[in-house]
């Protein structure tokens, strides 16, 4: 029996041709799509009906920090740039997690959310998904673009960025601001992976304020569309489903 | 009522199908941390080394202050120590705490000031140091007070509160604050004048005590106790006064969790302490105990009609005799409940493989007076503390101060070590927290 269980134990260090096959399996651990609403069918183990979207509000949680990161084609980007304008969705995650509740797991929900946003009108230009690495040293422009290559050949119009830094000194302010805490572990061919992290995804409203704070047990596609919906609601972009 | 008056290799690259064998735990495990806390953390599985107890200021013993003290129980030199002391500087009627959900900070509570000490337990888990203070609660809150503990939510703790500035009653709000100690929200309890959509089987106090969340049905649970008027009250004084008997909880109430919304006030007499969710992933019911009419209630999902209900399920010791059941503990397979009672200072043990059909094994003194017990993840070790409240505990030699490790066979409980916190000038020991420096490595 293992000392300490984690929530969210980190991944095995795989190479990068195996990232397509990863994000496959992150796919087939979710449910098979239902005709019903968004087509989503609750995950394993949740068993809810979600709230209607507007009728709860989101308090402010904090501000979403700025920070000067680099895309999958190595431009330098300001973080503050791509939390603002639009509803965000913001997944800390690296590449070399295996773990299927941790960073697979947040990367097929937020492919769940790119394909059911990506086909829906009310989303276009008001929302936008980030995948940010916290793993600089594996994680380079050029594995990034590896690893979404697959979610980017898909024309929808959702953005959905994949981020990483160019080195520690730029990456560990933004883990700071946002709560994200990374260790290292004291073995580094650890089968769980080079690094023990809390899965942190993140919503952002418009203004660049968060609003929500999702963990593996409370990840679910359908909560965080109901959460955008309550959002766009919220800003007057979107209609009630309960307006007269 | 007399004797109360006296009172969480090589280096291989995975093949695809152990990776699609390791998918199907999508399951949601038995996520919790060591039986009682929040399952959003990260849980201590293995053998807990350390102990922090969160402990009252006596003004009679040492420098007088609350302290967060750290007992090891990891087996070897230092086992059934004390390794640090952290004195708060001030007596704040130290009650209940919890960690961030990363398991870094640890947040405890005081009931009488609503001070809030925010410490680093990550650095040197052994030697926690204080990092922050709130002390601005009500003003922040819009005069929620009486902060009752500290819950892990993703990014944020959740702090069930027990009273309220305005008249110092039981009315009172779910408060909560993001990791970083700034305010976020407060959710009042639904009352009768302000139900808040939430349907009442009886009566809406507005009181609060406990929360806690079972996220895989997005429900959450919160119970009731009583105001600061009296809770801060000499408990002699507070059971002659019979306006002071009334102001007691009475109510439990299921909420939406992810909406913060009421849905649903329970009404079960007698002030329902501490809640403790079943672990199993089809098990959708929760455990309490009623201090004052000392009964085990069961809130439960009804398999039929899914509706949520509340049901008395067992008696704990004689209720005629007060053995005020104060604190419970569910192990990790759901079929053992410890019931620690403050009034004749026994555990009692109750098997509830059946939730609906408790049934006492074993009892067990521990003590003149008992108040918190706390139960490791494998359920082969359990640690008791002595204080209820600093105006509450017994008197005289009944007054003893101590922190107790015991072993559990599956049939009974096997002292292991007792700390005399009075001898050790530390204070009145109550919520007991567990750490482990495995956690951030």
């Amino acid at each position: 029996m293992p000392h300490v269980h984690p929530p969210h134990p980190a991944g095995l260090h795989v190479r990068t041709r195996l990232l397509a096959a990863r994000i496959a399996l992150a796919l087939l651990a979710l449910p098979p799509a239902l005709p019903a609403d968004d087509g989503l069918a609750a995950l394993e183990g949740f068993s809810y009906q979600p709230p209607q979207p507007g009728t709860y509000t989101l308090p402010v949680i904090k501000p979403a920090a700025d920070g000067q990161v680099i895309d999958h084609t190595g431009q330098t980007r300001s973080l503050h740039d791509l939390t603002r304008g639009a509803v965000t969705v913001m997944s800390f995650i690296y590449t070399r997690c295996a773990s299927p509740r941790a960073c697979p797991f947040a990367t097929g929900v937020l492919n769940q959310i790119h394909e059911v946003a990506g086909a829906r009108p009310e989303f276009a230009g008001r929302l936008r998904l980030i995948s940010m690495s916290f793993d600089p040293e594996n994680d380079t422009a050029r594995r990034m673009s590896d690893y979404s290559r697959w979610a980017r050949e898909r024309s929808v119009p959702v953005d959905w960025h994949f981020l990483t830094t160019r080195s520690a000194t730029e990456l560990n302010p933004i883990l700071d601001a946002y709560g994200q805490a990374v260790n290292r572990r004291s073995n580094p061919r650890d089968p769980q992976g080079p690094l023990h992290h809390t899965l942190r995804v993140f919503l952002i409203d418009a203004e660049g304020r968060i609003r929500n704070i999702y963990s593996s047990d409370t990840l679910d596609p359908r909560l965080v569309l109901t959460d955008i919906r309550t959002l766009l609601i919220e800003s007057g972009t979107a209609a009630s489903p309960t307006a007269g | 009522m007399q004797s109360i008056l006296n009172d969480p290799h090589p280096h291989r690259i995975p093949s695809l199908p152990a990776l699609v064998a390791g998918l199907g735990l999508l399951a949601f495990p038995a996520r919790a941390d060591e039986t009682c806390m929040s399952p959003y953390m990260p849980r201590i599985t293995g053998q807990e080394e350390f102990v922090y107890v969160w402990t009252l200021g006596d003004e009679s013993i040492g420098d007088g202050s609350d302290k967060l003290v750290t007992v090891g129980v990891k087996p070897g030199r230092t086992y059934g120590q004390v390794l640090h002391s952290v004195s708060v500087g001030s007596r704040n009627e130290a009650h209940h705490g919890g960690f961030t959900d990363d398991r870094r900070q640890l947040w405890l509570a005081g009931l009488e000031t609503s001070r809030i000490f925010i410490f680093d337990v990550h650095t040197d888990p052994a030697r926690p140091s204080l990092i922050r203070i709130i002390d601005d609660f009500a003003e922040k809150t819009g005069g929620a007070v009486g902060p009752h503990g500290a819950y892990a939510l993703p990014g944020r703790v959740l702090i069930p509160c027990l009273s309220n500035t305005s008249d110092l009653g039981g009315r009172t709000a779910l408060v909560e604050y993001s990791n970083e100690g700034n305010f976020i929200a407060t959710h009042w309890m639904p009352t009768q004048s302000d139900p808040r959509g939430a349907a009442i089987e009886s009566v809406a106090d507005g009181y609060g005590y406990d929360a806690r969340v079972l996220p895989r049905k997005n429900v959450m649970l919160s119970s009731s106790f009583t105001g600061w008027s009296n809770y801060t009250m000499d408990f002699a004084q507070m059971v002659q006064d019979p306006e002071a008997m009334k102001r007691f909880g009475q109510t439990m109430v299921l909420w939406d969790f992810h909406a913060r919304q009421p849905r649903k006030v329970f009404h079960v007499p007698g002030a329902p302490l501490e809640i403790r969710w079943a672990w199993g992933p089809t098990h959708n019911y929760a455990f309490t105990a009623s201090a004052l009419t000392s009964k085990l209630w069961l809130v439960y999902e009804d398999a039929d009609t899914r509706e949520w209900q509340a049901r008395e399920v067992a008696d704990i010791g004689d209720p005629s005799q007060l053995p005020l059941p104060v604190d419970i503990s569910l192990s990790s397979d759901d079929s053992t409940l410890f019931v620690s009672c403050f009034g004749d200072g026994k555990v009692r043990v109750f098997d509830v493989s059946n939730p609906h059909r408790p049934r006492q094994t074993y009892e067990e003194s521990i003590g003149r007076q008992v108040n918190m017990v706390s139960q490791s993840w494998d359920g082969r070790r359990l640690y008791f503390t002595s204080s209820l409240l600093a105006r509450w505990d017994k008197k005289g030699e009944d007054n003893e101060q101590y922190f107790k490790a015991y072993r559990w066979n599956g049939r009974r409980l096997r002292h292991q070590f007792t700390l005399d916190f009075a001898k050790l000038e530390l204070g009145r020991p109550h919520h007991m927290l567990f750490g482990s420096t495995q956690l951030f490595k």
